[in-house]
């Protein structure tokens, strides 16, 4: 493995991903090859349909591809175990999803912390952490709260929280700002790109928005399945 | 931190889990109160089957118990029965004499089992005495009197007063015959063998068979029946070279012992088919609860929870809820058991076991009776979440984050 492709956080090789839990498979990924370096701020855009939640679950190991290879960080997903694959994902992915992600019986708090309590991140440090972002993200008053008491704007912004809090290598984000009003989406995507930048954190997420669009350095167009367009933007 | 994910998921869905809980603890308590009433009854049975009657261990000389003759005596006795006095765990030895015999009376006769007994040391030991139903037990010297039985008695159409005229055999070779006069009718709970019995004072029947001061069978009572083993042991040990043979009731009372051992076999059966009702109602809830969290263990698994600490997770959640069952369920069946233990429960019908009458069965409280269905219980709600927790493992984050 040369130097180069070491510095690839994502290499994906020739990925096919067939949904077949219905009597007719359907064909969401039809062969994409696409790296993305460190450092990138790279946005996924595409029709609904297109296969965008679907390649960034296949790229974070969320589901197994019918074919070709993911590799993070130079590491084959499918030579990773079940467990390896966890706990890579607890050490260096953090994930924001479309909707409805937050664990119901635990409080705002509780839920950012939950990542740092698998890493072992000390009680002290955590709470701190904890703190910080959630004031960073305007939800300092809500920590004691369960998530069926927040409103959905609130609910991702804790979902942001919890996937930023424990700084990771790669942040995933699907439609990141899709339950948000353009305000709050704007905020967002500075926080974003503040830590892109600050602490060279890797963002790749979809989006429909194109406010969202324009602040990414990379677009990369889904097309049923297929890469259409990949532009660096100067 | 899983710790605390279950217990809150338990308080989430405070029905279901309070219905799994109260299968779970009827499971127990059923278990419970069965296993305390299975010992109680079997314990009961056994007590009184071989302490009211048999004795707990008999001592014989050697070869009595398989071909029994008036020869395999003992001559020792009064010796003897210091020495096994002072045996830790020995509460009683009664010596008792056997024959057999015709009885007349009239026109009427009958073969039976003559008993020679140490009337004051049979009633302290065996409660000969209370078992008398008409008449009066004997007194403490010997005086040619009799105890019929009652199924005797019918046959020779004998009562209180008569008397009855016995030939036998002697031990010196010649015929001993002699007359006594019925002094009472016992009742031992035995029908059979209220049919042949004739009890007859020690002395007079050493008279009679020509066996001075020569028994046939020292029965010793225990203090208690679980340390019979010990007991039998230490006497074996203390007879070592005596050519006598110890038995405990289990040997000479076999086929008395393989019914009760199969009464225990029931109680298992019993308990299985209480625990499979538990199991099927956990393992419902249990699905149900896995599936509709599917989705939950999806984000876990996507934010880098380990395969092993979802499976944990699950099975963390149905143990908690098992041992609380449990809990609550040894509190209420102690109380269960501790008041049927005490006040015992009236049978619809007395019944009859290994001779013995029974009116009234007491349950046990003992340990037995609360870890088995504790241990039971809990083992197989872990063993039915095993299947759902290995689901919640390994199911894809994505494809779970899919299901609502
Ligand atoms: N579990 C599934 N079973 C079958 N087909 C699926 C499944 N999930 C997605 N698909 C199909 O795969 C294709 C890609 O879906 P995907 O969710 O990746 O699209 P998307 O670009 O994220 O769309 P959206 O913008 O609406 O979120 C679609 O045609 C969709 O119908
Ligand atoms: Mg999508």
């Amino acid at each position: 493995m040369n130097k180069k492709e070491n510095n690839h956080v994502v290499m994906a090789q020739g990925i096919v991903k067939e949904y077949r839990e219905d009597k007719v498979p359907v064909k969401a990924l039809r062969g994409i090859d696409l790296t993305i370096d460190e450092g990138e701020f790279t946005a996924i855009v595409g029709p609904s349909g297109s296969g965008k939640t679907t390649f960034l679950n296949v790229i974070s190991g969320l589901d197994d591809a019918t074919g070709g290879s993911v590799r993070l960080s130079g590491k084959l997903l499918s030579e990773m175990s079940g467990k390896e694959l966890s706990d890579f994902r607890r050490d260096n992915i953090g994930f924001i999803f479309q909707s409805n992600n937050l664990i119901p019986v635990l409080t705002v708090e509780e839920n950012v912390e939950y990542v740092m309590l698998l890493q072992g991140v000390p009680k002290k440090e955590r709470h701190e952490r904890v703190k910080k972002i959630l004031a960073d993200l305007g939800l300092e008053d809500m920590a004691d709260r369960r998530p069926n008491r927040l409103s959905g704007g609130q609910q991702q912004r804790a979902g942001v929280a919890r996937a930023m809090v424990s700084k990771p290598a790669l942040v995933l984000a699907d439609e990141p700002t899709a339950s948000l009003d353009s305000e709050a989406a704007e905020s967002l995507m500075e926080i974003m790109r503040e830590l892109n930048e600050k602490s060279k954190i890797t963002f790749i997420f979809s989006t429909h928005d194109q406010r969202v669009m324009k602040k990414a350095r990379r677009l990369i167009v889904l097309k049923d399945g297929k890469v259409d367009r990949d532009e660096v933007k100067g | 931190m899983m710790f605390k994910i279950a217990l809150r998921n338990i308080f989430r869905r405070k029905r279901r889990s309070i219905i799994t809980m109260l299968t779970m603890f009827v499971g127990f308590v059923l278990a419970a109160i069965s296993i305390g009433w299975s010992d109680g009854t079997y314990n009961n049975i056994i007590d009184s089957f071989t302490r009211n009657r048999l004795g707990h261990i008999q001592i014989h000389s050697q070869g009595y118990l398989d071909k029994p003759s008036l020869y395999k005596n003992i001559e020792n006795y009064d010796s003897l029965r210091n020495v096994i006095a002072d045996i830790a765990g020995v509460e009683f030895t009664t010596p008792r004499l056997f024959a057999s015999g015709l009885a007349s009376l009239n026109d009427k006769s009958a073969g039976v089992r003559i008993i020679g007994v140490d009337p004051e040391i049979e009633s302290r030991a065996t409660h000969l005495d209370r078992k008398v139903a008409e008449g009066r037990y004997f007194s403490a010297q010997p005086s040619n009197k009799a105890l019929l039985g009652r199924g005797l008695a019918k046959i020779l159409k004998a009562s209180v007063g008569d008397t009855i005229v016995i030939i036998s055999q002697a031990a010196d070779g010649s015929i001993a015959n002699d007359l006594y006069a019925v002094f009472g009718i016992v009742e031992s709970g035995d029908k059979m063998e209220d049919r042949a019995s004739f009890y007859l004072h020690l002395e007079d029947a050493q008279q009679l068979l020509v066996l001075q001061n020569r028994i046939h069978e020292i029965a010793v009572i225990c203090d208690n029946l679980a340390d019979v083993p010990q007991t039998s042991a230490g006497i074996e040990e203390a007879l070592n070279d005596s050519g006598l043979d110890v038995a405990t009731w289990k040997e000479f009372a076999k086929s008395f012992y393989r019914a009760m051992r199969a009464d225990k076999e029931g109680m298992w059966i019993m308990l299985v088919v209480i625990l499979i009702m538990v199991a099927v109602g956990v393992l419902n809830t249990v699905l149900m609860s896995v599936l509709e969290r599917t989705h939950e263990y999806g984000v876990l698994r996507a934010l880098g929870t380990a395969p092993g600490q979802v499976f944990r997770l699950v099975i963390i959640e149905v143990l908690i809820i098992a041992v609380a069952g449990v809990i609550i369920g040894c509190g209420l069946s102690y109380l269960i058991n501790d008041a049927l233990s005490a006040h015992g429960v009236p049978l619809p019908e007395t019944f009859t076991y290994g001779g013995v009458e029974f009116k009234r069965m007491y349950t046990e409280v003992n340990l037995r009776s609360f870890y088995i269905p504790a241990l039971s219980v809990v083992v197989s709600a872990f063993l039915v979440s095993i299947f759902p927790a290995v689901k919640a493992a390994r199911i894809p984050p994505a494809q779970a984050m899919r299901s609502v």
